[in-house]
């Protein structure tokens, strides 16, 4: 994989251009790489090299989200049917959308409560379609058979167990009345240590989803990252830049830990 | 000493974890898992059963920040849809996932010899409101969508002129990081019967089995270990791929951690079982 370095830079305008081009995948994974390195800079301590990265990514992702929905949804959906095919009416979905922003308007604010409003009401309307949808055959779900025709044992022993969770969790949530009886009282406990495992489940599964997304940047950084790395590293420029980064880092975590331990311990 | 194990400092925690996740992802095995959840194999059946004259549609909400968990997945479903030649669009809900989802696409169809408005198609980035597209798509296809991510016409587009609403779609796939599956469920899946498979992250993939369980769900890509299950069904089980080699680092990760826990709750242990020393401090 060619990368950057390999190229010395050219000065004229059109050459640095195609030298961009011929290295515009080189340049991406290093743009890449320092970008993954300085935002997990947060990890050692807040700094500016994190906060100057978060903040380019946000500026690039708002901007080419205004890009993107420019040109594949407004000119194509919107704009190009009112102008060029005559759809004038499609003017009103303008009127219909500028109502949103009389929200910063003291005086005017009114004027986006009745936008608001309308989407609020369409959201409680489509409430109704969700629950019937969604919620309705998972009622219908729960009520299974325990025996009989083709179901096998491990089936009935499931099923056993799903009724027992079931009628454990919802116990522990009738709040109407006070749990004194003695039955009632131990199978909402049981319902409550059911939740609990399943909590506990649900933040396992978040654990292996946030180191997914670690794995994905470790992965880009040895397979992506590290060939463009041992290719440059036979250039001696590219070695005494990354000597020199290197000692510039050992330099600041010095710095950060040796004012930490100056500083006095907080009371 | 004991307390040590207790108040290890988190960046050492960090470059730990680091080096073990390391180590599979350069090493990039080719042994994929050996298990493969039912859930995984459902949903490979219900994408192999497709009719020939219908389309999937491939629902795109992730972007970058959850590209190491949708990618795989994304990659998975649409290797096996070139290989059994059932036609697919794409549609993303993000605006940088739109790129994203479309190199693939291209990438895949390019080492598999397939084309773009034959075998595949992009429909771009869509804002929203979801449930209204989905219910628009689900009755007059082509009155929802008009053009491709280029502008072309869907109705000169091979892949797509003969789209015309729910009766030529035979499967949805939601590849997601968030809870966007009920829209598919209350609008396509349920009114329809059009089977919907669901690929989350790791996270949303819990609260998913009561969907699977009652049937609006016919399968489930659990994370990157359901993509890396996913390719050993599609027979893709010994090549080094993204999916296998993060399965792997994400099963040391996890050993890792339970030996973090294990160490720390024993130095907790033998640290209470000292001896209080004559004079020391009482709270409360």
């Amino acid at each position: 994989m060619p990368s950057p370095a390999a190229n010395p830079v050219p000065q004229e305008g059109p050459e640095l251009v195609d030298w961009l081009n011929a290295n515009a995948k080189s340049i991406v994974i290093w743009c890449g790489a320092l970008s993954t390195f300085a935002i997990y800079s947060v990890l050692f301590a807040e700094n500016r090299f994190y906060r100057v990265f978060e903040h380019i990514f946000i500026g690039l992702a708002a901007g080419f989200g205004v890009y993107i929905t420019w040109s594949q949804v407004l000119a194509p959906k919107w704009w190009q049917p009112m102008v060029d095919k005559g759809h004038w009416y499609w003017a009103f979905a303008a009127v219909l959308g500028s109502m949103f922003y009389f929200m910063y308007s003291g005086r005017h604010a009114w004027v986006s409560r009745v936008i608001f409003g309308l989407f609020m009401g369409l959201s409680a309307g489509l409430m109704f379609r969700d629950l019937y949808e969604i919620y309705f055959p998972q009622m219908g779900a729960s009520m299974k058979p325990i025996v009989g025709g083709s179901i096998g044992v491990w089936e009935s022993i499931n099923t056993v167990i799903f009724y027992v969770i079931l009628l454990s969790c919802m116990t522990y949530f009738f709040f109407s009345f006070e749990h004194g009886n003695r039955v009632i009282r131990r199978t909402a406990a049981a319902g409550r240590w059911f939740l609990m495992i399943g909590f506990g489940a649900i933040f396992g599964a978040t654990v292996m989803g946030r180191m997914t997304l670690f794995i994905g940047r470790v992965n880009f950084l040895v397979n992506e990252w590290r060939p463009s790395v041992t290719s440059a590293w036979q250039h001696t420029a590219f070695r005494v830049v990354v000597i020199a980064a290197l000692l510039a880092c050992a330099f600041l975590v010095y710095r950060s830990v040796s004012s930490r331990r100056k500083s006095p311990p907080a009371a | 000493m004991l307390t040590r194990l207790q108040n290890i400092d988190r960046r050492v925690l960090y470059l730990l974890i680091a080096a073990v996740i390391a180590v599979p992802l350069l090493q990039r095995p080719r042994r994929h898992p050996g298990i493969v959840f039912s859930e995984v194999r459902n949903a490979y059946n219900t994408l192999d059963r497709v009719p020939k004259g219908k389309i999937v549609i491939l629902s795109t909400v992730w972007g970058p920040g959850t590209r190491a968990e949708n990618e795989p997945q994304t990659r998975a479903l649409m290797t096996h849809l070139f290989q059994n030649g059932t036609r697919f669009v794409v549609l993303s809900w993000d605006q940088l996932g739109s790129q994203l989802t479309y190199d693939d696409g291209a990438e895949i169809a390019k080492r598999m010899g397939k084309r773009y408005g034959t075998d595949w198609g992009h429909l771009g980035y869509n804002p929203g409101p979801m449930y209204a597209i989905i219910r628009g798509m689900g009755k007059n296809f082509a009155g929802v969508f008009k053009v491709d991510r280029f502008g072309k016409k869907l109705k000169d587009i091979p892949l797509t002129s003969h789209v015309r609403d729910h009766r030529d779609i035979g499967a949805v796939a939601e590849i997601t990081p968030s809870g966007t599956v009920s829209a598919w469920i209350a609008y396509f899946n349920q009114p329809y019967n059009v089977p919907l498979i669901f690929c989350p992250t790791a996270v949303m993939s819990a609260e998913a089995y009561p969907y699977l369980d009652s049937g609006q769900l016919s399968g489930m890509l659990n994370g990157v270990i359901g993509a890396a299950q996913y390719e050993t069904l599609i027979g893709m089980g010994d090549q080094p791929t993204d999916a296998a080699a993060s399965a792997w680092a994400l099963s040391s990760a996890h050993i890792f951690i339970i030996l973090l826990i294990i160490l720390g709750n024993i130095g907790y242990a033998l640290t209470r079982r000292k001896p209080r020393a004559a004079g020391g401090t009482r709270i409360g």
